[in-house]
């Protein structure tokens, strides 16, 4: 008999009941390692949840358009030509509980640390011809010893993959609720916000309408992408008090500079564009001005300075706005850049993004330079505390003290987070951005 | 029969078995269970926990009305039919394990009766009861195999006059004279019966008190109680012979209080009961069985064999029905890729003894000696209406709480109804509520249950019902 297999979801990142949006095989197909399996539409992003072994499929778990979460069977898999005798369990299966030999016991988050890490070793897929793993055992801690929280809650935590010992209760006596729990798995930066809005009893519904009274009307759904960042875009315009700072920079050097590469650059099959120097421009204000690199705590009492300088870059695709995110921009080079951004708008626009490619953000750049427009106001991506907008470049007569002479003015628009960043420290950042654009010698400082 | 396969084989369909079997198949998976006796339900509906009561229910209801004869209500002896006694007990019995094999049917769960051991990590050959044997391959597997009585040694073998808990339930006659070797719960239970129904009852037990393990306060009741009504209870006393003679057994005691040789009509074995581990062909599967014969499991049931499960007395003690119930839920939920746990921070124990002990969580004596620093309220049954009106007064509650969080950690109980009354320090204990917690919680008055709030009060020091000088 061949070992039966359960592939499911495996921990991608931090998402849960996401839709199964393809099927790739069906019973009896025989897959090698790698295959695609099944294909997830996440975050505005797509992904393949590929074969861990070689095998034959066996009964399907799932149909399109199921939601799933980590851990959600997908399917079996009969892992070719397998009929050996498992080897004995292994702590690895089940981490024991913490005892006083154990080095860890002392420190509980190191504890949980090294549990979840042998809890990781455990959720691996096996080598071809191993025994069948169920990753079940993997999802949690044991016992939760010692936590204040009810069986069900108990239950309720493992189904999700939540450690109960690192969390703090809110019931009476600090008894961990269910909503506890549920709150817990949506993150720190998703539920304070939630929890504001249900606490004020939510916001005015806009009355509906029946539009079809005044004339002939369409109703055609929202793409997946769109239904997807309204409620983070509409989080973002609640929570984060927002302010413009609006300026310009006359990159008329710059320009002349960026086409100079962008030739050379032709010829090796990608663009050099002004978002590549917006890039190296905002990396370097980021440092002089830390305090753009921060988020508020959950409890919006300090700061949580970043000193990585990761930039999300807002890109338009026929299914609507995702945000994909260049990391380390601060090591990296105008070409390089141009480069990775060439390559990361095509997967964007192809929806081939992986979850990785969209987290981990600490500033965004939105870009409307191809369009025109004299300026507009970029909501801040929360948690992250500023967002530059940018609009078409315009060839301005600017009076340079005796006469006026045609320079190429960028308009800028740098929305801020009030509670974090005040209008003067906005204007020195901004000011700071469009000195730094203005000669591109202080940029390759 | 032909060979059979199964998704979920389970082996044994005793309450864990038939638990795990019956979860498993509502989850989806195509399920086996093999048994080898004719009705399922094993030891607890068919030789145990169902029977006993029926006949603990008998005895109860001879001792009250000879209670009520001191207060104006006399019926007489009553007349005992053993026919008629048993017949209605195995009618209980029929009832149940009747809805069990319904409850299989509907489920689609095989069943397959006969004696089955491992021939290999993914196969298991029946013996069948009608003859013959079958395989039945299997992907994933539950060991349910239960546990059997242990037996002395020195016993004479195969005299009918010598008995095991199985052998006391089918009630063939009433001794005149009983000796119960063995001071535990089912040698207590099985001597309130058979006191009841007119033996006279001798109780011998190897350690110093009955129930051994058991908080002292909570047997004193009980001991006080039966000294008085059975002919004799030798604790510290060892059985070190029995000889079978015409006249009757006649059995060598070793113990401070007890007799050189005494001789009776009975003898009931109630030593303790084995785990079949070593049964079942468990290394042809390379399940690691212990000396004992206990199979050990991770939280998740897991043997060392990532595939089979094993649940019930055959995993350890306590070997009680209601703990074999939970890890088959545990194992058939983890075959079906949910990620349970057997995690209870409390498992219950009952005695249905007259007076019922009843206890859960950490006894006094295990917090004195891990050296955990509790608290305890206890409220005496004599000061309450509703025990008194029952015709009794020497029950206790008595609730332990951890001293730092002040949450209910353990709970134990005497009195009539324990058994029922324990159920709300479980669940105090599974939800970490505080003397407060049941303190406030209004408890119907007057019934038994209102001493677990009274003694949660005297905790508390808002008790009325007692005066109890300041802490």
């Amino acid at each position: 008999m061949a070992a039966a297999t359960e592939v499911s979801v495996p921990d991608l990142g931090d998402f849960a009941e996401v839709p199964v949006i393809e099927i790739h095989v069906a019973a009896g197909d025989v897959v090698s390692a790698e295959d695609p399996l099944v294909t997830l539409e996440s975050d505005k992003a797509t992904m393949d949840i590929p074969a861990p072994a070689a095998g034959t499929v066996g009964e399907l778990r799932v149909k399109v358009g199921d939601l799933v979460s980590r851990g959600s069977p997908l399917l079996l898999l009969e892992v070719g030509g397998t009929d050996v005798e498992p080897p004995p369990l292994t702590d690895q299966q089940e981490p024991p509980a913490p005892d006083a030999a154990d080095p860890d016991a002392a420190d509980p988050v190191a504890a949980a640390a090294s549990r979840s890490a042998a809890a990781a070793q455990a959720a691996m897929p096996a080598p071809a011809g191993g025994p069948p793993v169920t990753a079940v055992e993997a999802g949690a801690p044991d016992g939760f010893e010692g936590v204040h929280a009810g069986p069900g809650v108990r239950r309720l935590a493992r189904e999700l993959g939540l450690d109960l010992s690192v969390l703090s209760g809110t019931g009476p006596k600090g008894r961990i609720t269910k909503e506890d729990v549920i709150a817990g798995v949506r993150g720190p930066a998703a539920s304070p916000a939630d929890a504001v809005v249900a606490a004020v009893g939510g916001i005015p519904e806009v009355p509906a309408q029946d539009f079809s009274k005044f004339g002939p009307v369409e109703v055609r759904p929202l793409s997946r992408i769109q239904r997807l960042s309204g409620p983070v875009l509409h989080r973002s315009w609640l929570n984060v008090p927002h302010v413009t700072q609006n300026d310009e920079a006359d990159i008329t050097d710059l320009d002349a500079y960026r086409r100079e590469l962008d030739a050379a650059a032709k010829t090796d099959g990608y663009r050099v564009t002004l978002l590549a120097f917006l890039m190296k421009a905002s990396v370097s204000a980021l440092r002089e001005f830390p305090k753009f690199n921060s988020s508020l705590t959950p409890t919006k009492d300090a700061l949580i300075y970043k000193s990585y300088y990761h930039l999300g870059i807002a890109v338009d695709t026929p299914e609507g706005l995702v945000v994909p995110v260049i990391r380390d921009v601060d090591r990296k080079g105008i070409t390089e850049l141009s480069a990775e951004l060439g390559a990361v708008s095509a997967r964007a626009r192809d929806g081939k993004l992986d979850l990785a490619d969209l987290q981990g953000a600490c500033f965004t750049i939105s870009s409307l330079g191809g369009i025109g427009g004299t300026s507009f106001t970029p909501i801040v991506n929360a948690p992250e505390v500023a967002i530059l907008g940018v609009v078409r470049s315009k060839m301005t007569p600017v009076w340079d003290g005796s006469a006026f002479v045609p320079r190429l003015m960028l308009p800028v628009s740098l929305s801020y987070d009030h509670r974090v960043i005040d209008g003067a420290l906005a204007a020195r950042f901004a000011r700071y951005l469009c000195h730094l654009l203005e000669d591109v010698r202080r940029l390759v400082l | 029969m032909e060979n059979q396969t199964a998704e979920v084989l389970v082996l044994g369909g005793g309450p864990g078995g038939y638990t795990a079997a019956f979860r498993a198949a509502d989850l989806g998976q195509r399920v086996v269970l093999v048994d080898r006796e004719e009705a399922l339900g094993g030891v607890c509906l068919n030789v145990g926990c169902i029977p006993s009561k029926a006949l603990l229910h008998a005895a109860k209801v001879i001792a009250e009305t000879k209670e009520m004869s001191e207060h104006g209500i006399a019926f007489g002896a009553p007349a005992i039919d053993l026919d008629q006694l048993r017949a209605w007990k195995q009618g209980v019995v029929g009832r149940l394990t009747g809805g069990l094999a319904g409850l299989a049917k509907q489920r689609k769960v095989t069943t397959i009766r006969g004696y089955g051991r491992f021939t290999s990590p993914r196969q298991l050959r029946v013996e069948l009861a009608e003859g013959g044997t079958t395989t039945v391959g299997f992907e994933q597997a539950i060991i349910a195999a239960g546990s059997e009585a242990l037996t002395l040694p020195f016993m004479p073998a195969s005299d009918p006059r010598v008995i095991d808990s199985t052998g006391a339930l089918e009630l063939t006659e009433i001794p005149r004279r009983l000796l119960v070797i063995g001071g535990g719960i089912i040698g207590l239970e099985m001597a309130t019966v058979y006191h009841e129904l007119g033996a006279n009852i001798t109780v011998v037990e190897l350690l110093d008190q009955l129930i051994p393990g058991t908080d002292k306060d909570l047997i004193s009741p009980l001991t006080k109680r039966i000294t008085r009504q059975y002919e004799n209870i030798y604790v510290k006393t060892k059985v070190t012979g029995v000889q079978a003679g015409p006249e009757g057994l006649t059995v060598s005691f070793d113990g401070p209080k007890a007799p050189a040789t005494d001789t009776f009509d009975r003898i009931l074995v109630a030593v303790g009961r084995s785990p079949n581990g070593k049964l079942i062909g468990a290394e042809q599967a390379g399940v690691a069985v212990d000396d004992r014969g206990f199979i050990g499991v991770s939280k998740q049931m897991r043997t060392n064999v990532e595939h089979i499960f094993a649940i019930g007395d055959v995993v350890g003690q306590p070997m009680l029905a209601h703990k074999a119930m939970h890890e088959g839920k545990v194992a058939a939920e983890v075959i079906a890729g949910k990620n349970s746990f057997f995690d209870a921070r409390a498992i219950p124990s009952v005695a249905y003894t007259d007076p019922e002990v009843a206890w859960a969580g950490v006894t006094e004596n295990e917090a004195r000696a891990a050296g955990v620093t509790y608290g305890k309220g206890v409220f005496p049954w004599a000061a309450s209406g509703r025990s008194l009106t029952l015709g009794r007064s020497e029950g206790l509650t008595k609730v332990l709480f951890d001293e730092e969080s002040g949450r209910v950690i353990g709970c134990g109980i005497t009195g009539p109804n324990a058994g029922e009354l324990i159920a709300e320090a479980v669940l105090a204990i599974e939800m970490g509520a505080d003397a407060a917690d049941i303190a406030l919680s209004i408890h119907p008055h007057p019934t038994l249950s209102e001493t677990v709030g009274l003694a949660a009060e005297a905790f508390e020091g808002t008790i009325t019902d007692l005066y109890l000088p300041r802490r």
